[in-house]
C-alpha cells in the first residue's frame, strides 16, 4: 500500500468566479426583466404550431383515425411512434435529477431543472398520442379503472393499460419532483419580483418558504425520497412502453431485449434533446458559466455510451433473430435492412450508431456547434428507430398475404409538428416565468460553497482565494436566501 | 296453409265477379293507394305494414300475394313472428338458366340469399352473382320509373302507350332480348311471333354459349346443350374453359359442387380426378387444375385440332381431323393428353370455353363422342327453346335490317346494345332509323337513353316469373317484396303486347303452368312455390353421333394459325360478367379471384410480355400506381392499366368487359375502362394489337400486395402420391422445417396426440358446444363467394376504391392467393382466411378495455360497444383478420344517396351496424349460432344444436363445400371428422394460439409423365 495516488481536483462546476448573488441574479433576471422581443417571436411561432396541433386533432376527432395513413396491417402509425419518441425524450429529466442526484453527481444541478421541465412537457406531448389515436375518443376514459355500475374494469393484462399507469405515474412523480425542487427558487423569485401579482403567484407556489433550517430539512428529505421514487420509474416507464411491443406476438416486436434497449434509447434521445435545448438557452440567456462546456462534454459521453448500447442492441437483434432459428424473426430483420423500409433503417443506423462515435474525440465532444448538430441528428435517428420498430414489423408480419406498405398522410405530419408547438409553447413559458436553473442547488456545488480554507495536500490554513466582485444588485434591498 | 289462401283467393274472385268500380280502379293501379307510397320513399314503417298485410292475407308459400288490399296488423299473422326470418324458395334467372334459391325474408324484406338445397343447380350453394343480387334489388340507382323521351312517367302511361301501340298487329317489330329460360316467356314469345306477322325476334348476349351450340350443331347436326358430369369423370381437359366460375359457365355452381366432391379426399384410399387446364389467363379453374398449360387464345384452336388429330389416329370418328399438322402436333401436352384420354375413354370430359369458335367446340364435341365420353360423362341436352339457327348471325342480320329501315318499332328487353353490342354495329344510328323504341331494363342505361320509351324492369325478387335450370328443372320465381319502384317484368310487357291489355305477371305465369286447367292445380302450385322446384324432369338427353358433314364443314378452319405478335383477348369479367352487375358495389369491391384487384379492370399480361412491351415488371410494394398501356387494334384505341400476372400466356393480353360505364349508377360510373369497342361481330374475341406503354400511371386498389409465400407454410400442399406415402405431411410441420420435438417418438408409440402438455387443453364447460371450422384447401378454388355471402350476412360496408387502395377493405373473410414456383408458370393456391377464433387469442390479451373476449362456446367475441379502437388487437393478430372502421363507413354506406332507406333494407336485422372507431371481425356468424342454440335448447334442452343445423354464411354459400363448421365436442360432427383428417393443420401452430379454424392441405393429382 505504499503507492500514493495523485488527487485530481475536479474542475469547478460553475465557471467565471461568480458569487452567490450573481447566480441568483443571473437566473432570476430571466424572469424579472422585461420580456425580450425574440421571445415573443419564438412564442408566436410555437403558438402557430400549437394551432396546427389543435386543428389536426380537431379534424381527427371530427373525421376519425382514417385521416391518418393507418391501414390493415399497420394499425399503429405516427401516433405511436411519436408517443414512444416523446416519452423517450422525457427520460433525460428524471434520470438527471433522480439517478444522478442519488449518485451525488454535482454537475447535474446546472441542468436538472431544465431537463425536468423538458421531461414534463415531453411526457405531456407523449401522453397526447395514446389518447387521441383511439377510434372512439369520447370513451377513451374507459382505459382508466373507474368504478362503474356495470363492474367493468380495464384489462389488466394489456400492456396498453400498463402504459397508462406507467406514463401517468411517471408524469405525476416527475411533476412533483420538479415542483419540490422549485419551491426554494420560487421563494427567491417571490422575494425579488416587484409586481403584486407576481408576488402573489410566486408566493403561492413557494408554499410559504422562509429558508428556515426546518424547511431545508424537510425539503432535503422529500427531495431525496422523491429521487428514490423516481429512480425506478426512469427504468420502468420505458420498459413498460417497450412491453407494448415485446408482449405481442409480432416478429420484430416479440423480443426480450426491448426493455433495456428502450431505456438506453430513451436516455440517448433524452440527453440529445436536453443538449439541443441547453445549447440554445445558455447562449441566449448567457448562462455559459453555469451550463459549461464540461457539462456538454459529460452529456456527450453519456450519448456516446447509450448510442453504442443502442447500436449493440441492433446487432443483438440480428444475432438473436438468426440464433433463434425463427423464420419470421429472421425475415423481419432482413426485411428491415433490405426491404421496403431499408431507407428508414439505414437512417436510423447512421444517426444512432454512427453519429455518436464522433464523441470519442475530446475535441468534438467539447465543440458546442458540433454537439448541437449531433444532438438533433440523434433525435432524428431515434424517431426513425421507433418508425422502424412500429411500422416494419407490422407491415411484413406472418402472412405474406397481409403485407402492406404504410405511408403517412398530411395529418400524421401536422399532428407531429403540432406537438412541437405544444412543447415549445410550454417550454418558452417555462423559460420566461420560472427559474431555469436550480438556483439553490447550483449554489451548493459552487467552489464558494465549500470554503475549506485549508490546503488539501498539506492541511495548512490558507485564506480564501475567492475574490468578491462588485455586486450587480443592491444587496441591502433584500435578504439572501442561502 | 290453404284455408287462408283459399279464402283470400275467393275474396278476390268475388271482387272480380262483381267488377265493381273500386276493383277496376284497383286493377288499373296495380297497387292500392297505400302501396303506392312505395314508389318513392319507402319508409320502413309503411313498408312493414304493406308487407305485413300481404303476408297476413296470403298463406304459406308465397310472400307476394295475389291479394291487393291493405289492412294493418290487427292480429299477428300466423307465420310471421317479428324477429324471426321466414324463408321462401325462388330462383334467380341468369341468361337462359336459373338457379334455385332460398331467400331469407325479415318482416317482409328479403335480406339474404342462399341456394335451394332441393334444386340441382344450386344444391344449397350459390355463386357470387346469386349472393350479390340481393344488393341489386336495393340498388338506389336502379331505374325508378318508366320514362318517355327521358321524362319520368308512371308505369300506367307506359302501359297505355304499349297497349295502344301494339293494337296495330301489322307493325314491323324487332324484338331484341337477352336469353331467357322462362317457359312463360317462351310461350309469350311464340304467341307474339304468331300474332305479329312482321315481327322479327333476335337474342343478343355478348358472352354466352352460342358457339358451343353451333359447334355441337356442326359435330352432331343438332343444336344441343352440353352437360358435363364433373362428378363422374376421372379426367377433365378444360380448354380455356373456366367452368368453375359463373362468368365462364352457366352451370358453374353445379360444376364446382360435383368436381370438388369428386376430388374430396378423406383418407389415402380416396382418389381424385385429374384436371388439365389450357388457358391464356389464370382462371379459378386453372388454379384448381393439376396441370396447367398457358397458351395464347389464338393458339387454343390449333392446339385443339392437334389434339383431335392425334386422337384420330387411335380412335375412330375423328377422321375429320386426321392429317392436321401444326405447331402443336408434337407438343408434349398433346401426346400426354391423347394417352390419358384414351386410357380414360368414357370417363373423361373435354370442354372448351364459350368464346372459342364453333370449330373448336365441334372438335371438342367430336372428341367427346369418339372417346365414348358422350353419354357417360358428357350429356347433350335437348333444350326446347333453342332456335334452329345461328343466334349471333341472326342478330347481326336483324340489326343490319334495322339499319336499312325495315322496322318501325323495336322492343329491347334487357339487352344493353349501346354498351355491349359489337363495335361494328352503330347502335345509335340503327336505333335512329326506328321510329318507336321501347326499352325494358333494370337501369336507365346507355341503350335506354336512346329509346323513346323505357320501362323499369322489376328485379327477380319483386316480380313473378319462372324458368328452367341449366339441366331443365323448372321453378317459379316467387317475388319476395312488392316492386320497390313500380317496376314491371318482361313477361308482363310481352303479355300486355300480346293480349292488348295490361296483364299481371302472377296471372300470366299461372296461365303457363295451368295450361291443362288441372283441378289439382292450386295444390301443385303451392307445392312448387314451397319447394322451389317442380317435379317435372329436366331436359332430356339426346343420342348423338358425329355428323358425316363435319369433315367438310370444319376443314376450312383446321389450318388456323396462331396470331403473330401480341394478341388481346376480351373476356367477361369474373365479377361484373358483361356489365350487368356493374352497379353492385359488393362485386366491384370483391377482389378479383386471381389478381385481387378491386374497382377496376386491368390488362393482364405475363411478366415476359410486360418486359417486351417495356413495362417495369417489378411492382412496387410502396405504390399502388401501375403503368398504363395503350392498346391499338387499328380500329380502336384504349388506354388501360397494365397488370403483370404470373402464369399468363406470353404475347397475350386479357381484358375484361363490364367496366367503363358513364351514367349507369353511382357505383359503376367511372370505374375501369370499357373494352367493348374492341369486339367486332365478325371477329373472334382475340385479335392482334399494338401495345405500348403510355408513360402514365394509374392507381389500382389491390388487396394483396405480396404474392409469394416466401417459403412459409401457410398453404401446405402435396401430390396425391406424396400424400399416400406420407399421409401426415401437413402435420406438426412448422416453419422451422423441423418437427416438434417428441412428436416422432410419440407417434412411434402409437400416441396420436403428440407430446404431453402440462396445461389443460380442453376449453369451456361441457354443456356448451365448442365451435370449430375446417377449410379444405383441396376444394377451394378461390371464387370469393364466401366473402360476398359474409358481406351480405354481416352487414359489412363497402368502403370504395380509395379506402381499399389504402388497405382498409372490410371483408371479414378474405381469400388469399399465393403463387409458387416459376413466375412465368407458377402454381396458384387459394386460402380463405376468416378469424381463426384462437383459443389463446393474442388479440384478447392486449385489448386495454376487454372489448374482445372469449365465450364459453369458444368464440373470440368482439364487443363493439366496449371497443374504444386502439387497434392493438389487430396489430397483435398474426393472421391480420381484424377490420377497423377508420371512418364511419357504415354511415357513409347506408345514408348516402337520395334514398338511403332503400339500401338500409338490405341489412340483416340480427347483426349490429358498426360505428366509426370500432374493430370488427368474423364472428363465426354468432347470430346464426345463437339462433341455433336457442332452437336446440327449446327442442332438446341441450345447448348443442345438431350437426349441420348451424351453418356459417361462408360455409353455406361455398360451392366447393370447402368449409365445414360445427361442434368439436361432437365426435361425429362433420368438422370433428375433418379435424381428424390426416391433412388437417393450423396456420402458425408454433405460436400456440390454438386456432379453432384449421385447414386441410391441398392435394394435386399430378401426371408423373408431364412432370418429368
Amino acid at each position: 500500500m505504499s503507492k500514493t495516488y495523485e488527487y485530481v481536483p475536479e474542475p469547478a462546476l460553475v465557471k467565471g468566479n461568480h458569487n452567490f448573488a450573481d447566480i441568483t441574479a443571473m437566473v432570476t433576471d430571466i424572469s424579472l426583466r422585461p420580456t425580450p422581443k425574440p421571445w415573443y417571436i419564438a412564442f408566436g411561432i410555437a403558438n402557430l404550431l400549437l394551432l396546427v396541433l389543435l386543428v389536426s386533432v380537431g379534424y381527427l376527432f371530427w373525421e376519425g383515425t382514417g385521416i391518418w395513413g393507418l391501414n390493415q396491417p399497420v394499425g399503429w402509425g405516427w401516433a405511436i411512434i411519436n408517443f414512444v419518441w416523446w416519452v423517450g425524450i422525457g427520460h433525460a429529466g428524471t434520470l438527471i435529477s433522480a439517478i444522478l442526484f442519488l449518485f451525488r453527481q454535482g454537475w447535474r444541478t446546472a441542468i436538472n431543472r431544465f431537463a425536468e421541465a423538458m421531461t414534463i412537457f415531453a411526457v405531456m406531448c407523449a401522453g397526447l398520442f395514446p389518447a387521441i389515436h383511439v377510434g372512439r375518443i369520447w370513451v377513451v376514459y374507459w382505459m382508466f379503472p373507474l368504478p362503474n355500475s356495470m363492474a367493468l374494469w380495464p384489462n389488466f393484462n394489456s400492456p396498453l393499460l400498463w402504459d397508462v399507469f406507467a406514463v401517468a405515474t411517471y408524469f405525476t412523480v416527475s411533476l412533483l419532483f420538479w415542483y419540490v425542487g422549485l419551491v426554494p427558487d420560487f421563494a427567491t423569485l417571490r422575494d425579488k419580483v416587484k409586481s403584486k401579482a407576481g408576488k402573489l403567484i410566486y408566493g403561492t407556489f413557494a408554499l410559504g418558504w422562509r429558508g428556515s433550517n426546518r424547511h431545508w430539512w424537510n425539503y432535503e428529505k422529500s427531495y431525496m425520497t422523491l429521487a428514490g421514487l423516481a429512480t425506478p420509474l426512469v427504468l420502468s416507464v420505458h420498459t413498460i412502453v417497450s412491453f407494448d411491443f415485446a408482449v405481442s406476438v409480432i416478429p420484430g416486436w416479440h423480443t426480450t431485449i426491448f426493455p433495456p434497449y428502450f431505456v438506453a434509447g430513451a436516455v440517448f434521445s433524452g440527453f440529445a434533446m436536453v443538449l439541443t435545448l441547453m445549447i440554445i438557452t445558455r447562449k441566449i440567456y448567457g448562462l455559459e458559466d453555469i451550463m459549461t462546456d464540461d457539462h456538454i462534454e459529460k452529456m456527450n459521453i453519456i450519448i456516446l455510451v447509450t448510442g453504442t448500447m443502442v447500436g449493440f442492441t441492433y446487432l443483438m437483434e440480428f444475432f438473436i433473430a438468426w440464433y433463434s432459428g425463427v423464420e419470421y424473426e429472421k425475415a423481419i430483420f432482413i426485411l428491415r435492412a433490405t426491404g421496403p423500409y431499408a431507407w428508414a433503417y439505414w437512417i436510423m443506423i447512421a444517426c444512432n450508431v454512427l453519429s455518436p462515435q464522433f464523441f470519442w474525440s475530446k475535441k468534438l465532444r467539447r465543440n458546442v456547434a458540433f454537439t448541437f448538430v449531433i444532438s438533433i441528428v440523434v433525435n432524428i435517428g431515434m424517431w426513425f428507430e421507433r418508425f422502424v420498430i412500429v411500422i416494419s414489423s407490422l407491415s411484413t408480419d406472418y402472412l405474406p398475404s397481409s403485407w402492406g406498405y404504410y405511408s403517412p398522410t398530411i395529418w400524421d405530419v401536422s399532428t407531429y409538428i403540432g406537438t412541437f408547438g405544444l412543447f415549445f409553447t410550454l417550454f418558452l413559458l417555462f423559460l420566461r416565468f420560472m427559474p431555469v436553473i436550480a438556483i439553490a442547488e447550483v449554489k451548493g456545488v459552487m467552489p464558494q460553497a465549500d470554503p475549506h480554507n485549508y490546503d488539501e495536500e498539506t492541511g495548512e490554513y490558507v485564506p480564501p482565494r475567492v475574490t468578491v466582485p462588485e455586486p450587480i444588485y443592491n444587496k441591502t434591498t433584500h435578504r439572501e436566501n442561502s | 296453409m290453404s284455408d287462408q289462401t283459399n279464402q283470400t283467393t275467393y275474396w278476390k274472385s268475388l271482387n272480380e265477379l262483381a267488377q265493381n268500380e273500386e276493383y277496376q280502379k284497383f286493377e288499373q293501379r296495380e297497387f292500392t293507394e297505400n302501396a303506392s307510397e312505395l314508389t318513392d320513399q319507402v319508409s320502413r314503417r309503411s313498408f312493414l305494414r304493406v308487407m305485413g298485410a300481404s303476408v297476413a292475407l296470403a298463406g304459406l308459400a308465397s310472400c307476394r300475394k295475389p291479394v291487393q288490399k291493405i289492412i294493418t296488423y290487427s292480429r299477428q299473422p300466423e307465420d310471421l313472428v317479428l324477429g324471426e326470418p321466414n324463408f321462401y324458395a325462388t330462383a334467380m334467372p341468369f341468361q337462359d338458366t336459373q338457379t334455385g334459391l332460398l331467400v331469407t325474408n325479415n318482416e317482409g324484406r328479403p335480406t339474404k340469399i342462399e341456394g335451394n338445397p332441393d334444386h340441382p343447380s344450386s344444391q344449397g350453394r350459390t355463386s357470387i352473382y346469386n349472393q350479390a343480387s340481393i344488393l341489386e334489388l336495393y340498388d338506389p340507382d336502379r331505374s325508378r320509373s318508366a320514362r318517355h323521351n327521358g321524362d319520368s312517367v308512371s308505369i300506367y302511361e307506359f302501359y297505355d302507350f304499349l297497349v295502344n301501340h301494339f293494337e296495330n298487329r301489322d307493325r314491323s317489330v324487332l324484338f331484341v332480348d337477352e336469353q331467357s329460360s322462362s317457359p312463360t316467356y317462351h310461350r309469350l314469345k311464340g304467341e307474339i311471333v304468331n300474332t305479329f306477322a312482321n315481327a322479327e325476334w333476335v337474342t343478343y348476349e355478348p358472352f354466352s354459349d352460342f358457339n358451343v351450340i353451333e359447334g355441337i350443331n356442326m359435330a352432331f347436326g343438332r343444336r344441343l346443350r352440353t352437360l358435363n358430369h364433373y362428378g363422374e369423370a376421372n379426367l377433365v381437359v378444360a380448354i380455356d374453359h373456366d367452368f368453375m366460375s359463373p362468368q365462364g359457365d352457366k352451370n358453374s355452381v353445379e360444376n364446382s359442387i360435383e368436381l370438388t366432391n369428386r376430388r374430396r379426399v378423406t383418407s389415402t384410399n380416396d382418389d381424385m380426378s385429374r384436371i388439365y387446364s389450357i388457358e391464356n389467363t389464370f382462371t379459378n379453374t386453372g388454379s384448381y387444375a393439376d396441370h396447367r398449360l398457358r397458351l395464347k387464345s389464338s393458339e387454343i384452336a390449333p392446339f385443339t385440332f392437334a389434339l383431335a388429330a392425334r386422337l384420330s389416329d387411335r380412335v375412330s370418328g375423328l377422321e375429320a381431323f386426321s392429317g392436321v399438322s401444326n405447331a402443336f402436333t408434337s407438343h408434349e401436352w398433346v401426346e400426354n393428353l391423347a394417352n390419358e384420354l384414351i386410357a380414360q375413354s368414357g370417363n373423361a370430359i373435354i370442354t372448351a370455353g364459350y368464346q372459342h369458335s364453333k370449330e373448336v367446340h365441334a372438335a371438342v364435341a367430336a372428341m367427346n363422342a369418339a372417346l365414348q365420353n358422350a353419354g357417360n360423362t358428357v350429356t347433350y341436352l335437348e333444350v326446347p327453346f333453342l332456335n334452329d339457327r345461328d343466334e349471333r348471325a341472326a342478330f347481326v342480320e336483324a340489326m343490319n335490317g334495322a339499319a336499312a329501315g325495315n322496322y318501325d318499332t323495336i322492343v329491347i328487353l334487357g339487352a344493353n346494345l349501346k354498351y355491349n353490342a359489337p363495335a361494328d354495329l352503330d347502335i345509335e344510328s340503327i336505333l335512329g332509323n326506328i321510329e318507336t323504341k321501347i326499352h325494358l331494363g333494370s337501369y336507365y342505361d346507355e341503350t335506354a337513353k336512346l329509346c323513346n320509351w323505357h320501362a323499369n324492369q322489376a328485379h327477380f325478387l319483386e316480380a313473378w316469373g319462372d324458368g328452367r335450370a341449366y339441366t331443365g328443372e323448372q321453378s317459379i320465381i316467387q317475388p319476395q317484396i312488392l316492386p320497390l319502384h313500380e317496376g314491371t317484368s318482361a313477361i308482363e310487357v310481352l303479355a300486355s303486347i300480346n293480349d292488348g291489355e295490361r296483364r299481371e305477371g302472377y296471372e300470366v305465369v299461372r296461365e303457363t303452368w295451368n295450361s291443362d286447367n288441372s283441378d289439382n292445380f292450386e295444390r301443385i302450385w303451392q307445392q312448387i312455390l314451397h319447394d322451389g322446384i317442380s317435379a317435372n324432369a329436366g331436359y332430356s338427353a339426346a343420342q348423338v353421333t358425329i355428323a358425316a358433314s363435319l369433315g367438310t364443314e370444319i376443314s376450312g378452319a383446321l389450318q388456323q394459325q396462331p396470331l403473330e405478335g401480341i394478341e388481346i383477348a376480351v373476356k367477361p369479367d369474373p365479377k361484373l360478367f358483361d356489365g350487368r352487375f356493374s352497379n353492385i358495389s359488393w362485386l366491384q369491391e370483391l377482389p378479383d379471384p386471381m389478381t385481387k384487384v378491386t374497382w377496376d379492370n386491368v390488362a393482364l399480361m405475363s411478366p415476359a410480355t410486360a418486359e417486351a412491351i417495356g413495362i417495369d415488371t417489378k411492382r412496387s410494394f410502396r405504390h399502388n400506381d401501375v403503368p398504363v398501356v395503350r392498346i391499338d387494334t387499328g380500329s380502336e384505341v384504349i388506354e388501360i392499366a397494365a397488370w403483370v400476372e404470373p402464369g399468363h400466356a406470353d404475347n397475350s393480353i386479357t381484358l375484361t368487359a363490364g367496366y367503363g360505364r358513364e351514367s349507369l349508377g353511382r357505383v359503376a360510373d367511372g370505374v375501369g375502362v370499357d373494352v367493348y369497342p374492341l369486339l367486332n361481330s365478325n371477329a373472334p374475341f382475340y385479335q392482334v394489337a399494338e401495345v405500348s406503354p403510355t408513360g402514365n400511371t394509374f392507381e389500382i386498389a389491390c388487396t394483396q400486395d405480396h404474392h409469394s409465400l416466401e417459403g412459409r407454410d401457410m398453404v401446405r400442399a402435396a401430390s396425391l402420391d406424396e400424400y399416400r406415402e406420407n399421409p401426415r405431411f401437413a402435420h406438426f410441420s412448422s416453419v422451422h422445417g423441423f418437427e416438434v420435438p417428441g412428436i416422432a417418438e410419440a407417434l412411434e408409440e402409437g400416441d396420436e396426440r403428440g407430446p404431453v402438455s402440462l396445461f389443460n387443453e380442453t376449453y369451456g364447460p361441457s354443456d356448451q358446444p365448442q365451435w370449430g371450422m375446417t377449410i379444405d384447401l383441396n376444394s377451394c378454388f378461390g371464387c370469393g363467394v364466401c366473402t360476398i355471402a359474409c358481406q351480405a350476412e354481416n352487414n359489412i360496408p363497402v368502403v370504395g376504391k380509395r379506402e381499399v387502395s389504402r388497405r382498409r377493405i372490410m371483408h371479414w373473410i378474405r381469400v388469399d392467393r399465393y403463387f409458387e414456383g416459376d413466375q412465368n408458370n407458377p402454381r396458384a393456391y387459394h386460402q380463405p382466411v376468416p378469424c381463426m377464433q384462437c383459443e389463446l387469442a393474442p388479440c384478447e390479451e392486449v385489448c386495454p378495455v376487454v372489448a374482445t373476449t372469449h365465450s364459453e362456446d369458444g368464440l373470440n367475441q368482439m364487443t363493439y360497444n366496449r371497443c374504444i379502437g386502439t387497434r392493438y388487437c389487430s396489430n397483435n393478430c398474426p393472421f391480420k383478420v381484424r377490420r377497423f372502421n377508420f371512418f364511419n363507413y357504415a354511415k357513409e354506406y347506408l345514408t348516402t344517396g337520395d334514398d338511403p332507406e332503400i339500401i338500409q333494407m338490405a341489412m340483416n336485422p340480427d347483426v349490429t351496424i358498426r360505428f366509426r372507431g370500432v374493430m370488427e371481425k368474423c364472428t363465426y356468424c354468432v347470430q346464426r349460432i345463437n339462433r341455433g342454440k336457442i332452437a336446440a335448447k327449446k327442442e332438446t334442452g341441450s345447448r348443442k344444436p345438431a350437426d349441420g343445423t348451424v351453418q356459417t354464411a361462408c360455409q353455406q354459400a361455398c360451392p366447393a363445400n370447402a368449409i365445414s363448421f360445427g361442434d368439436l365436442t361432437d365426435q361425429n360432427s362433420n368438422v370433428s371428422v375433418n379435424k381428424r383428417n390426416d391433412r388437417n393443420y393450423v396456420m402458425l401452430e408454433e405460436l400456440n394460439v390454438r386456432p379453432r379454424t384449421s385447414y386441410l392441405a391441398r392435394l394435386t393429382n399430378n401426371n408423373p409423365e408431364l412432370l418429368a
